[in-house]
């Protein structure tokens, strides 16, 4: 079986992958008992102190239904959907910043989740990966164990709880960072870079600790286990060095599944980080996605899952074509 | 080896976990932060010395749509200080009486007819919008051209509420112009002015919007503005809006209630209630907005300048319009039966509630309206010997008036509350907890159910006269209400400990709204609803009339009335109550029937007045609203904002 | 049995122990509001203390623990099982029957599980059971664990002893569960531990979107509940440090418990 068979193949899947998801995710919303218009209804009711009445209220339903695109059946608007999102990323207008379109909503706080995940996921990989094969490899000595010890004791802590205290700490008692994200408008000079730095720094380190944990475990055991193998004692006993043995046998074997974590993981940044973004008011992807389906907001809803579909399922894609370069015992079936 | 290793791994454990709640152990001595001391030369995050700038709390935490300062449509900034701070009204709400007063207009509007139909209304002269462009009545009468002409897609709600209340109008001069309604108003300052929160007729500068092709869709980003102050900057995240001064501030709106102090007013949100109240130690901001009563303990046991409106408990301000109530949907059996919605008022314990959920911190209110300064003479006072009176078909009298002295001795005796700050005579009590609730009697709870078939199985719970568990559905805010959530919550315990089984499930905002609209959805719901701010209850119960009502299934939504509740008798008395002016004794007469009715047939059990959490920190800023000083409610939107504005004086250095 | 082993063991047996036979001991329901006067220090009747709803954080605390461990324990035994299976077989066999299995790992992998498990929470209208709690959580957990044990499996099939298995005429369950099975095992447990901590953790979330019920104590809803009172700047302290320690040692247990074995296993093979 070629290559380009291979790369067909897994590209047929992925486009599959791609219209499931997306398919689920417009019929779940509709599902939703929360329908817009009505909440939009409630709302003034609640704002007006009832001043509208029934009729004006059915005036308002006619004019919204055909405003936010949701007349018709079902069946037309998801035709009507699938010609949107793929033939111009339109999304619709969201329903609660109406006529704010979506699109824009999503790439106004796109570049946050990315900068502020992408760091934190990848320096937590590395960091938790390195300690954690520093801790299989030498799991005799102390060290090691000192090094599992944090691993052990930091991931288990809820995150919010976790992050509290940093904030405690790093905010309020030893006031070294802001309690919350506070950005200027303005062009990105110098000064302003390194402001939007010091905002993030706070949220990125509660992060990074709470994601090395993970790796730390799992690449121990990985790690731990590899080294015990045939071919890393037929190596020592051949006289390569310890530190090529631990760096070129160990290390790039139990790399292996740790690099499908990393790049499944890249792809859910785009659901964002919810928590994070809630505590420290950061203006991301999570905090939107949770104010939109607490708002009703399909649209926007929508659109932030079609984009978190497509990320991830582009990861994973991108797995199945890069891991033969990591492993080449696996042949292009 | 292995056991020394192991040591180690205990002994590291135990010092990394410490370490970790060392971050709890938070100092007493807060407020040394950036901004410790009110001393000049500070700046606030976004650049303005911070004691020039006044600094509060958003209270919608983020805006969706930062940058539409737009005010015909309905997603715009408003919490952003546009209502307060950027536009003007015709008539305003005094919040400390409740009265209407002309801000934009001169005086009060003239009656031109008997059927109470015409009006005519004088505006000041020398009122300017911000770019300095002299404000005629040629504005109000282009926003009322406005709203009929694009009525289909402007999405402010006062589009729909003018369009369906004005039946013509017409210019005179330039400063006077007559309306004509569509049926007889006697509410005309509070729909084309302000009732309490807001107002309908958000005028907007015609030289500045006939210059738009399409006025839905035109942003307005940094409007120009008819208050005192303009859009200096803002997130285009949505967390804050910075707002400066105007140098005519004078020739504004209201530049005639005199200077606005601040230079600055910065509207932020500083996070949820962990991070925000760590902000407010820190003096990062002056006045908070709903935060809970634990938190603001907390607070000000670290920062002295902090305080709460009041020092006597209930502590909070109790003035908000609305009162947080039990809605039971009389569609739904066997809530249909006043039999049972009265066992589940005695089945109440609101001592035990209060003091869960919100540490005795609260003012009950048993009529669907609040117990305020304003509606107490004319609504409560009256009305009490009646209640004490007040017996059921079996002739056992529910009411409770020493509820409020009662609660008084608990909250000392298991000491909840300093005694210094608890009242001293059954008086005080009355005003800081209200005139008194329903007794707690789950044993007259129990004979009301038994008698229409309700009744204890084995297991001591209450069983459906088809022999099914009664399983009672109450549907409560989630994270976004905690006050509600918690009050929610220890409400559904007090019930199941009388044996009621209550599934409590919290639900979003957006859900919440259509659970209490929706018949086919609603079973009971912890709501607040009934807002009544002054004498003139008729925007809370004008749709109690049989048009409103929807069938038991229906699956479209009720506008008002949210009880559901039928009443031929009430019917007569709110349609009595159109055709009377608001401001006659008769007016208050058929209110005090109302309520009468409400009572006998519990159509909807009122718990307490809304407790407004709204404390301040004097560091940059003093003479806030208080208690001993109420020149205004404390909030920082409606009017009362322009009142603290203008009042507040910064702190001595 | 080594000692990380027999201490791993020890902190579990007293977690299940107490946490299962303690409740026998109390006619008193904790998650009843309002039974002792508010904020009580730490006493002999109240050995953590009482919170700011009246409630003993003690025996809180034993019921939570009863709960989310069983709760995880159980949710996190099904996950791993189905996970394994199903990235082993799809790693092993290959051909279409990857293909489709990794066409269905891959959509539920894709698809974001938060913004589903509102509509889900809202859909089953405050109905919510354990049961469903924990099928909600099996459903969205077992593809990740999958995908990661089929990569393993992938690259070992190609390995040399594998392959030798193979050619002297072993079956393919056999070459499964003999030859593949000892290597991915390692990484099975520590997957299986974190699925239960990811469960115990992920139940905190979902009470608050309605899908799991705050009035029955588990680590979560404690947590929970300390949050909203703002315990961590009022007080009592005890009302969020108690679960979180209990959660670390939990943890702790497990991670022993479960290392320690690994290291027998390895005696046991001769390869220590």
């Amino acid at each position: 079986m070629g290559l380009v068979q291979y790369v067909l193949q897994r590209l047929v899947a992925y486009l599959v992958v791609l219209f499931v998801g997306i398919t689920v995710t417009f019929f779940l919303p509709r599902v939703m008992p929360s329908d817009p218009i009505d909440n939009y209804i409630a709302q003034l009711q609640n704002q007006a102190g009832q001043t509208l009445s029934p009729q004006a209220a059915q005036e308002i339903r006619a004019s919204l239904a055909e405003l936010y695109g949701l007349q018709g059946n079902l069946a037309s608007q998801y035709v009507g959907y699938l010609k949107r999102v793929f033939l111009g990323f339109d999304f619709g207008p969201s329903f609660s910043a109406f006529p704010r379109p979506v699109s824009e909503i999503i790439l106004a706080a796109l570049p946050w989740t990315i900068g502020l995940l992408v760091t934190t996921t990848l320096l937590a990989w590395i960091i938790g990966n390195l300690i954690g094969l520093l801790a299989g490899y030498f799991h005799n000595r102390r060290s090691a164990t000192v090094l599992e010890v944090i691993g052990v004791v930091l991931f288990p802590i809820p995150y919010y709880i976790l992050a509290i205290s940093l904030i405690l700490l790093l905010a309020y008692t030893w006031q070294i960072f802001p309690l919350t994200t506070t950005i200027r408008p303005g062009v990105m000079t110098l000064d302003q870079i390194g402001s939007i730095l010091y905002n993030s720094a706070l949220p990125a380190l509660t992060l990074v600790l709470a994601g090395f944990g993970w790796n730390i475990l799992s690449m121990k055991s990985l790690a731990y286990s590899t080294k015990e193998e045939p071919y890393v004692t037929f190596a020592r006993l051949k006289g390569v060095r310890e530190g090529s043995i631990m760096t070129r046998y160990v290390f790039r074997n139990a790399l292996l599944p740790q690099v499908t974590g990393l790049a499944l993981s890249i792809g859910t940044i785009f659901s964002g980080a919810l928590l994070t973004e809630m505590l420290f008011s950061y203006p991301g992807l999570g905090l939107m996605m949770r104010t939109a389906a607490g708002a009703g907001d399909y649209n926007l809803l929508y659109g932030t899952m079609t984009i978190s579909i497509v990320a991830v399922a582009t990861a994973a894609f991108v797995i199945d074509l890069v891991y033969p370069l990591f492993d080449p015992r696996i042949r292009f079936r | 080896m292995m056991r020394r290793r192991s040591r180690t791994l205990l002994v590291l454990m135990a010092t990394v976990l410490t370490l970790a709640f060392a971050a709890c152990e938070v100092p007493t001595t807060g407020g040394q932060g950036p901004g410790g001391t009110a001393g000049q030369g500070e700046m606030t995050d976004v650049g303005t010395p911070r004691h020039e700038t006044l600094v509060v709390q958003t209270f919608d935490r983020k805006t969706d749509n930062p940058a539409l300062h737009n005010p015909l449509m309905s997603t715009y900034a408003v919490w952003r200080g546009f209502r307060e701070l950027g536009w003007g009204y015709l008539w305003e709400t005094d919040t400390a009486t409740g009265e209407s007063y002309p801000e934009l207009a001169d005086g009060m509007p003239e009656v031109l007819n008997d059927e109470h139909t015409k009006f005519r209304i004088r505006l000041k002269k020398g009122i300017y919008w911000s770019d300095g462009v002299e404000f005629t009545a040629d504005d109000v009468i282009y926003t009322l051209d406005t709203y009929f002409e694009h009525k289909d897609k402007l999405t402010y709600f006062g589009v729909a509420t003018i369009t369906g209340y004005v039946k013509s109008y017409k210019k005179i001069d330039n400063y006077t112009f007559e309306v004509e309604t569509v049926n007889p108003a006697y509410d005309l300052t509070t729909v084309l002015g302000v009732y309490t929160w807001g107002s309908a007729l958000n005028i907007v500068p015609k030289h500045v919007f006939e210059k738009q092709k399409d006025v839905a869709s035109f942003q307005n980003t940094k409007p120009v503005t008819l208050g005192p102050y303009v859009v200096k900057d803002f997130d285009r995240n949505g967390f804050w809006q910075l707002w400066e001064r105007r140098k005519d501030w004078k020739r504004s709106a209201w530049g005639w209630m005199g200077e606005p102090k601040p230079k600055y007013v910065l509207y932020k949100d500083f996070g949820p209630e962990e991070t925000r109240v760590l902000a407010f130690i820190q003096n990062q901001y002056d006045v908070d907005t709903f935060m809970s009563p634990d938190s603001i303990k907390g607070a000000m046991q670290r920062n002295e300048a902090i305080t709460t409106y009041s020092s006597k408990l209930p502590y909070h301000n109790m003035d908000d319009a609305c009162s947080y109530g039990l809605l039971l949907n009389h569609h739904k059996p066997p809530l249909d039966k006043p039999e049972v919605r009265w066992a589940l008022a005695l089945s109440l314990d609101l001592q035990s509630v209060g003091i869960n959920a919100l540490n005795g911190e609260f003012k009950a209110s048993p009529l669907p309206m609040v117990d305020t300064r304003i509606l107490r003479p004319i609504y409560f006072e009256p009305l009490l010997p009646w209640l004490e009176d007040f017996k059921l078909p079996d002739g056992y009298q529910p009411f409770d008036p020493d509820f409020a002295q009662k609660l008084t001795k608990r909250l000392e005796d298991d000491q909840i509350a300093d005694p210094a700050d608890l009242p001293k005579n059954a008086e005080e009590a009355s005003e800081s907890f209200g005139v008194g609730w329903w007794k707690y009697d789950p044993a007259e709870a129990e004979r009301l159910l038994n008698s229409v078939g309700i009744r204890k199985n084995a297991q001591g719970v209450y069983t459906l006269p088809d022999g099914k568990v009664w399983q009672l559905d109450l549907v409560i805010p989630g994270d976004w209400n905690k006050v509600m959530q918690r009050v929610g919550f220890s409400i559904a315990d007090s019930l199941r400990k009388t044996g009621i089984r209550v599934n409590a499930r919290q639900v979003d905002n957006a859900e919440f709204g259509n659970v209490q609209n929706t018949n086919a959805k609603l079973t009971a719901l912890l709501n607040w609803t009934n807002c009544i701010f002054n004498p003139n209850y008729l925007n809370a119960w004008r749709s109690i009339q049989p048009e409103f009502l929807m069938d038991a299934n229906a699956g479209e939504q009720i506008v008002g009335n949210q009880y559901r509740w039928r009443n031929p008798e009430v019917f007569e008395l709110v349609d009595q109550a159109t055709r009377t002016d608001p401001e006659s004794p008769e007016f208050h007469a058929i209110g005090r029937s109302i309520l009468q009715h409400f009572v006998t047939d519990m159509a909807y059990i009122n718990i307490m007045n809304i407790p407004t959490t709204i404390p301040t920190n004097n560091t940059y800023w003093t003479n806030f609203p208080k208690q001993e000083n109420p020149y205004a409610v404390p909030y920082t939107w409606w009017s009362s904002f322009k009142k603290i504005l203008v009042s507040i004086k910064p702190a001595k250095r | 049995m080594n000692l990380r082993l027999k201490l791993g063991l020890a902190i579990l047996a007293v977690f299940v122990v107490g946490s299962f036979t303690l409740p026998f001991f109390t006619s008193i329901d904790p998650s009843v509001q309002g039974t002792y006067p508010k904020g009580l220090p730490m006493s002999w009747q109240h050995p953590l203390g009482t919170n700011s709803q009246g409630q003993d954080i003690f025996w809180l605390l034993v019921f939570a623990v009863r709960n989310s461990l069983g709760l995880g324990i159980v949710v996190g035994i099904v996950i791993t099982i189905i996970a394994t299976l199903v990235g082993l077989s799809a790693g092993y066999i290959g051909g279409w029957y990857e293909r489709v299995v990794l066409m269905v790992m891959d959509s539920f992998i894709a698809i974001p599980v938060f913004p589903i498990l509102i509509v889900l929470g809202t859909l089953v209208r405050g109905q919510t059971s354990f049961v469903i709690l924990g099928a909600v959580l099996v459903v969205f957990g077992w593809a990740w664990g999958s995908r990661t044990i089929r990569s393993m499996a992938l690259s070992l099939r190609e390995r040399e002893f594998v392959s030798m298995a193979r050619f002297s005429g072993s079956s393919g369950l056999r070459i499964i569960t003999r030859e593949i099975f000892p290597y991915v095992y390692a990484y099975m447990v520590v997957g299986f531990i974190n699925t239960v901590l990811f469960v115990i953790n992920t139940e905190a979330g979902l009470a608050v979107i309605g899908l799991s019920k705050v009035e029955v104590p588990t680590l979560g809803s404690i947590v929970f509940w300390a949050l909203n009172y703002n315990a961590m700047l009022v007080g009592p302290l005890s009302w969020i440090v108690a679960p979180t320690v209990a959660t670390v040692l939990l943890f702790l247990g497990l991670f022993l418990t479960s290392t320690g074995y690994n290291d027998m296993y390895a005696v046991r093979r001769g390869r220590a």
